[in-house]
């Protein structure tokens, strides 16, 4: 399990990064999943671990979003009731993320920075794609589950992930072309 | 499909240059995997970690405890119940006889369809 989680761990990052597009947030889900990877199913053999870790992390992102919600009701209410406060809130995401990356691109040599760039767009694209088709392509393409096993980590059948994954690379493909990118 | 296949792939390798990151990031990646690591689950017989749970593992032909007190505990409650419910419907009979061998009526004027029709109408008074 030790190297499996070395293995995932970054992936798994960055896959929480995508959806929440939240650096610490991502960090408590990842450790919130690998703790309840190993709690509960530490037993499990090692060919079942990706697929049961996806679902976990999966879940975990699930659980962010509710409990965002729930927050973000809260937010709006108090900031009702407290005019003038929560304007400074109004920040995309995206810009916030757009903006780390450009200050790690300093100092490269010019074909790096332009790679650096390119794998740039492509995560702010990735993160842009609707949920179930990001999971899907994420799982299918980058953790290299089967179809039978994204299904499982899903919870749907397999012809729903081959629609997602069909539909997330001409997605992403169209919206990179669209940034003059072409793979 | 080749393609989509073609394009996904390049997609995961330029994703994945951009997953090899060290730094703070890392490190907590890391204590958070170590902490995991430590409460795990126990392995399955073969492995190498045994965590004590006495109550899962004891048990009778293969059933654990786990299995076996909640089913004897329903059992008994099942039991209990029966037995009190019996009782009760006795106690009832006790009563309706012991009220009828009591009464100044005989038994057999109950079982008289007139006598019935009598206190009806008596009672519609």
């Amino acid at each position: 399990m030790s190297a499996f989680l070395e293995g995932a761990e970054r992936r798994a990052f960055k896959q929480a990064v995508y959806a929440v597009r939240e650096e610490q947030a991502a960090l408590d889900i990842v450790q919130d999943a690998m703790l309840r990877l190993a709690e509960k199913y530490g037993d499990r053999p090692a060919a079942e671990m990706p697929m049961l870790f996806q679902r976990i992390l999966q879940n975990a992102i699930r659980d962010w979003f509710r409990r965002q919600k729930v927050r973000s009701l809260w937010v709006t209410l108090f900031s009702s009731l407290l005019p003038g406060r929560g304007e400074d809130d109004d920040q995309d995401p995206l810009e916030t993320l757009a903006a780390a990356g450009v200050s790690n691109t300093e100092e490269l040599p010019p074909d790096r920075l332009e790679r650096k760039q390119v794998i740039e767009i492509i995560e702010q694209e990735v993160s842009k794609l609707p949920a179930r088709q990001r999971e899907a392509f994420l799982m299918r393409y980058w953790e290299e589950l089967d179809v039978a096993e994204t299904a499982q980590a899903m919870g749907c059948s397999e012809g729903s992930v081959k629609t997602h994954c069909s539909r997330a690379t001409h997605t992403l493909a169209a919206a990179l072309r669209a940034r003059g990118i072409t793979l | 499909m080749d393609n989509e296949l073609q394009f996904a792939h390049r997609v995961r390798q330029l994703l994945s240059e951009n997953a090899r990151f060290g730094g703070p990031v890392a490190e907590r990646l890391r204590a958070a995997r170590n902490a995991a690591l430590e409460r795990r689950k126990a392995e399955p017989a073969g492995g190498h970690v045994v965590v004590g749970n006495v109550a899962g593992r004891m048990g009778v032909g293969g059933l654990s405890l786990r299995v076996i007190v909640p089913v004897v505990a329903l059992v008994v409650a099942f039991a209990a119940t029966y037995t009190w419910e019996q009782k009760q419907r006795a106690a009832e009979v006790e009563e309706l006889d012991a009220l009828l061998l009591t009464s100044d009526l005989p038994i057999d004027a109950y079982l008289d369809r007139g006598f019935e029709a009598w206190l009806k109408k008596r009672a519609a008074f």
